[in-house]
């Protein structure tokens, strides 16, 4: 019964997904209507549109569904081993690292090459979780320490970025484009880099759902079952940073995506974790898809941040998840 | 037993004495270093005897009230933060923590970009809605489902933090492209404040401060723990929401004339605790001088991060409280 | 419930594959429009079809033909190209041609706005089908790939640029349009009319000037290593900031009494400044510049945005018609 409804759901989600799809590779600064750009998918020549199409838009599209997959399931994974519902990659620094770390190779290596970049801000999300992991090892890690730790080095990192930007100002446009999150100008080539990860690391996470639903009754419970309860931690706290790292390393911080995208999963699908991460999946790309539409078409020729939208979308959906947890607990 | 006491108030003696040493000896800074550095002897005659040369006239008009704003600034927040530790019984509450510098901020940028010809005096009234609209939202989303743990505390503000800074990051993009100015309503700053803002800034200052001081006894009853409070009867509520109004004319001032400079309300009342115990008649005086002279110094160390231009002092104190709340954290919030 | 899964991956291969896919078909249709324009341009114009290898920020780029569709990502490149008497197709305006100053307005034909200088509309940009695209090196470095797909771009110094920066980037854009020869003419003539204006500065000018850009979020002085401040002490106006750590330092009124400059140049920006504030202040009253009246209102868009030579010559003439007409 339960599965029953998750596949209707999962299936509507997809549909939903495709058509956002469609309707979003036609909107920006030119727009093409949906026949058109079907047309076009479907190998016909459309003419100067096709250009639009395949260089600027698609490779959006496929970096939203992508980033939205990552940060989503980053975010469900997190919630599931700090087992707080209000936990993101967002929330407990790890888009702050990447943040820091693209902005001194920005800022210091100005001559660094572009793929460098995103390499930077991997490395950086990485850094903050291994610190994140060795400062709140006291005995095992708690999962209130792991998101107060990391709230903490959140908080110190953006410190860092506030101080290279107002130390080297001519550098802050290059750097503040980058940090409010935004899929302005990004290619193919981005997409290259991105794939390998959320390819290679969702069907990962996807088969550790199990683990995830062990987890989620306790650590005594857990390790009652014969889990090790640590090790699992840490696995999966790395695959939820591979995910939100390289997300973030393309597309700057997009804020949100991961703390509400699984909450609205959760509401719809339950608990249990091998429906929750597609469902989450496929709820951040329609977030993410949505905000990126917004940002080329609100204001053409003028992009504004996505980062912007997915704060705006999220946190009043957010408060208002929050209301419905408090009165059905 | 009487040993201890005395020994307990030999020690508050000394930290207020040490507070206070440190306060003046942040004030001298504070007003010799600059775009020319100026000597003692100058200052004290500036100060004292009124003397109109150009140096004289550079420490009285604007790096005197810059120095004032700093140190009734820091006062409110080091305040602001004791407040809501005591009635939350919080460790991580603070300003910032709860997104109550934030929504004031919010609130300015927007009466700022929509009204641009509101004077200061006038922006604090938006600067209290913002800071009460963005209190009450942490508040009411950290006590979802049974209490308040500083985690749910932490998660909740820095989730609304995020989202009231992608709204002013959204405004000032619409409004100018400019990013220093992001950077100021983000992370505040008390560079080129004169003798109005001190004036703008002072009565509510003073307000909070003596409003903290006649509830201090109530702030202890009620930081000991509800079993404790229990005694004061269906008052606890009553004093909660009076003491937040306080913490929200404390911190709304202060963002309304400095910008949401973070940490302070964070560090200063645990370092005051430690030292002087939880009795909140002490710990309000303690933390307001306490947090003076965090925020002048502070001030002075800004302006040596790209001298000769001037940094928000925001960053230093983040830098500072980073990690302190580092520290905090790994503790568990307790 | 494995079902499900296969059913998702799937979807999103299908999905993912699809637009890589379609993606795959482009390089060739691309190279079938290049082609085309290439034999278009080839029959109407014989003598330019040779190609130039322009050496930029970026590296080097070859420039085949005379480009006439030129989209110009910083107002530098727009005044550059009017001075050699090209009109852009495509200007990066942040979306406000008020910011476009007057005789550079009056040189150029319509434009298409492709968005702001900090993220330029690359959608807009390419349905322009430029054939040249200049951009800066502070701002578009990470879109170069981009750009260069779109048209041969190339890359100079404008945001970052001193006055002589400036001057090099115009030889460059001059190279890239195939008018060498021209421009050198017009650089010449432009240091020539630099020379006239400098002529009528008086020699034994010692006092000291600060540009500075004025808003209600600070003074932002424009320091010798800036482009106003050098283009000032071009002509033996003295910056009154020699060095700094950047080129715009947000200074406060203590600052501008230690500095003391005899001259001040404000970019206004905003109704109301610091400078209103300032107003009152005595110490302020007594710098020197104020003491002696000598503080003129600029235009922001001329004096700080436009960084080009038919602005600079503007702004001397401004500055002059300031301090030694009156």
């Amino acid at each position: 019964m339960q599965n029953k409804k998750g596949l209707y759901i999962l299936i509507t989600l997809g549909l939903v997904v495709l058509v956002l799809s469609v309707i979003g590779t036609g909107i920006g600064a030119v727009y093409i209507p949906p026949y058109e750009i079907i047309s076009n998918l479907l190998g016909n020549d459309i003419g100067s549109n096709q250009l639009i199409i395949q260089n600027y838009r698609l490779p959006r599209i496929v970096i939203a569904l992508l980033v939205g997959a990552g940060l989503s399931v980053s975010g469900a994974v997190l919630q599931g081993i700090i087992r707080n519902p209000l936990a993101s990659p967002d929330v407990i620094g790890i888009t702050k690292g990447a943040g820091l770390s693209a902005a001194i190779v920005i800022i210091l290596f100005p001559k660094a090459p572009i793929f460098v970049l995103p390499v930077a801000a991997f490395l950086g999300a990485a850094c903050i979780a291994i610190l994140l992991y060795l400062l709140a090892y006291k005995n095992g890690v708690k999962p209130s320490t792991l998101s107060l730790v990391g709230i903490a080095l959140g908080a110190i990192c953006h410190a860092g970025i506030q101080y290279l930007m107002v130390k080297f100002p001519l550098e802050v446009n290059a750097a503040l484009v980058w940090l409010t999150g935004s899929l302005w100008g990004k290619s193919w080539d981005d997409v290259w880099l991105l794939l390998p990860w959320i390819l290679i690391l969702l069907p990962v996470t996807i088969i550790m759902a199990v683990k995830l639903d062990i987890l989620n009754l306790g650590d005594d419970v857990a390790e009652g079952l014969g889990e090790r309860v640590e090790v699992m931690r840490m696995v999966l706290l790395f695959i939820a940073v591979g995910l939100a790292g390289s997300s973030v390393a393309i597309v700057g911080s997009l804020g949100f995506v991961g703390l509400i995208a699984p909450h609205i999963a959760r509401r719809l699908v339950g608990n249990k974790h091998h429906l929750l991460l597609p469902v989450s999946a496929l709820l951040g790309m329609v977030l993410v898809l949505i905000a990126d539409m917004l940002a080329r078409g609100l204001m053409p020729p003028v992009e504004i941040p996505a980062g912007i939208f997915t704060a705006v979308i999220g946190a009043p959906y957010f408060l208002y998840l929050l209301r419905k947890m408090q009165s059905t607990p | 037993m009487d040993n201890q006491y005395n020994k307990r108030k030999t020690k508050q003696f000394l930290v207020f004495a040490i507070g206070f040493s440190l306060l003046i000896l942040s004030f001298f800074f504070s007003l010799s270093v600059g775009a020319s550095s100026i000597d003692l002897g100058t200052i004290i005659h500036s100060l004292f005897l009124g003397e109109e040369t150009q140096q004289s006239r550079i420490i009285q008009s604007l790096r005197l009230p810059r120095a004032i704003v700093g140190a009734i600034v820091g006062a409110n927040l080091g305040i602001a933060g004791a407040i809501m530790q005591a009635i939350t019984k919080n460790p991580l509450a603070s300003p910032q923590i709860f997104g109550v510098n934030a929504g004031a901020s919010l609130m300015v940028v927007i009466a700022v970009v929509l009204m641009p010809s509101f004077s200061p005096t006038n922006l604090i009234f938006f600067a209290f809605l913002g800071a009460a609209l963005g209190g009450s939202i942490v508040y009411y989303m950290a006590s979802t489902g049974g209490g308040m743990t500083p985690i749910k505390l932490a998660l909740a503000g820095i989730t609304v933090h995020m989202f009231l800074t992608a709204m002013i990051e959204g405004l000032i993009i619409f409004h100018e492209h400019s990013t220093e100015d992001i950077l100021f309503w983000l992370a505040g700053a008390i560079d080129g404040r004169t003798w109005d803002h001190v004036q703008v800034i002072l009565p509510w200052a003073l307000i909070g401060i003596v409003g903290a001081m006649v509830f201090a006894k109530q702030l202890t009853i009620l930081s000991l723990g509800d079993d404790m409070a229990r005694g004061l009867g269906q008052k606890i509520a009553l004093f909660r929401i009076v003491a937040s109004v306080f913490v929200i004319i404390l911190a709304g001032s202060s963002v309304a004339i400095a910008g949401p400079i973070g940490f302070i309300g964070l560090i200063i009342p645990h370092i005051v605790r430690k030292l002087v115990g939880v009795d909140y008649r002490v710990v309000i005086p303690a933390s307001a001088l306490l947090g003076a002279v965090l925020l002048v110094l502070s001030d002075v160390i800004s302006r040596f991060i790209s001298f000769p231009a001037e940094s928000p002092v925001g960053i230093v104190t983040a830098l500072i409280g980073g990690p302190f709340f580092l520290y905090l954290a790994r503790k568990g919030g307790q | 419930m494995k079902k499900v899964y296969v059913g998702f991956i799937l979807m999103i291969s299908i999905f993912v594959l699809a637009a890589c896919g379609g993606q795959s078909d482009e390089p060739a249709s691309a190279d079938e429009t290049n082609q085309q324009e290439e034999t278009e341009t080839t029959g109407e114009d014989q003598t330019s079809s040779e190609s130039r290898v322009i050496t930029h920020e970026m590296g080097e780029t070859t420039i085949t033909g005379d480009p006439k569709k030129i989209v110009a990502l910083e107002f530098s490149y727009v005044d550059a190209l009017a001075s050699l008497g090209i009109s852009p197709i495509g200007i990066a305006d942040d979306n406000d041609e008020n910011r476009i100053i007057e005789p550079i307005r009056d040189k150029i034909d319509d434009y298409t706005s492709v968005g702001t200088r900090k993220q330029p509309n690359l959608e807009v940009i390419s349905s322009l089908e430029p054939d040249l695209i200049i951009a800066d090196l502070k701002r578009h470095k990470d879109i170069y790939p981009q750009l260069e797909e779109i048209a041969p771009t190339i890359i100079l110094g404008s945001l970052a640029a001193d006055y002589q920066g400036i001057l090099d980037g115009f030889e460059v854009i001059a190279q890239a349009v195939n008018q060498e020869e021209h421009g050198a003419e017009i650089l010449e003539l432009h240091k020539q009319k630099m020379e006239e204006l400098r002529a009528q500065i008086p020699e034994d000018e010692t006092r000291t000037v600060m540009p500075a850009v004025v808003a209600s979020s600070g003074f932002y002085a424009h320091d010798d290593d800036s482009y106003t401040g050098s283009l000032l002490s071009s002509i033996g106006l003295t910056n009154a900031i020699q060095s700094g750590d950047e080129r715009y330092n947000k200074i406060n009124l203590e600052q501008v009494v230690e500095f003391n400059p005899d001259i001040m140049f404000h970019m206004v920006a905003g109704d109301e400044t610091v400078v209103d504030e300032w107003a009152d202040n005595s110490l302020y009253q007594d710098v020197s510049a104020v003491e002696s009246d000598q503080v003129y209102q600029v235009d922001r868009n001329m004096w700080s945005r436009f960084r080009g030579l038919i602005s600079s010559e503007q702004i001397l003439e401004d500055a002059i018609n300031h301090l030694y007409k009156n």
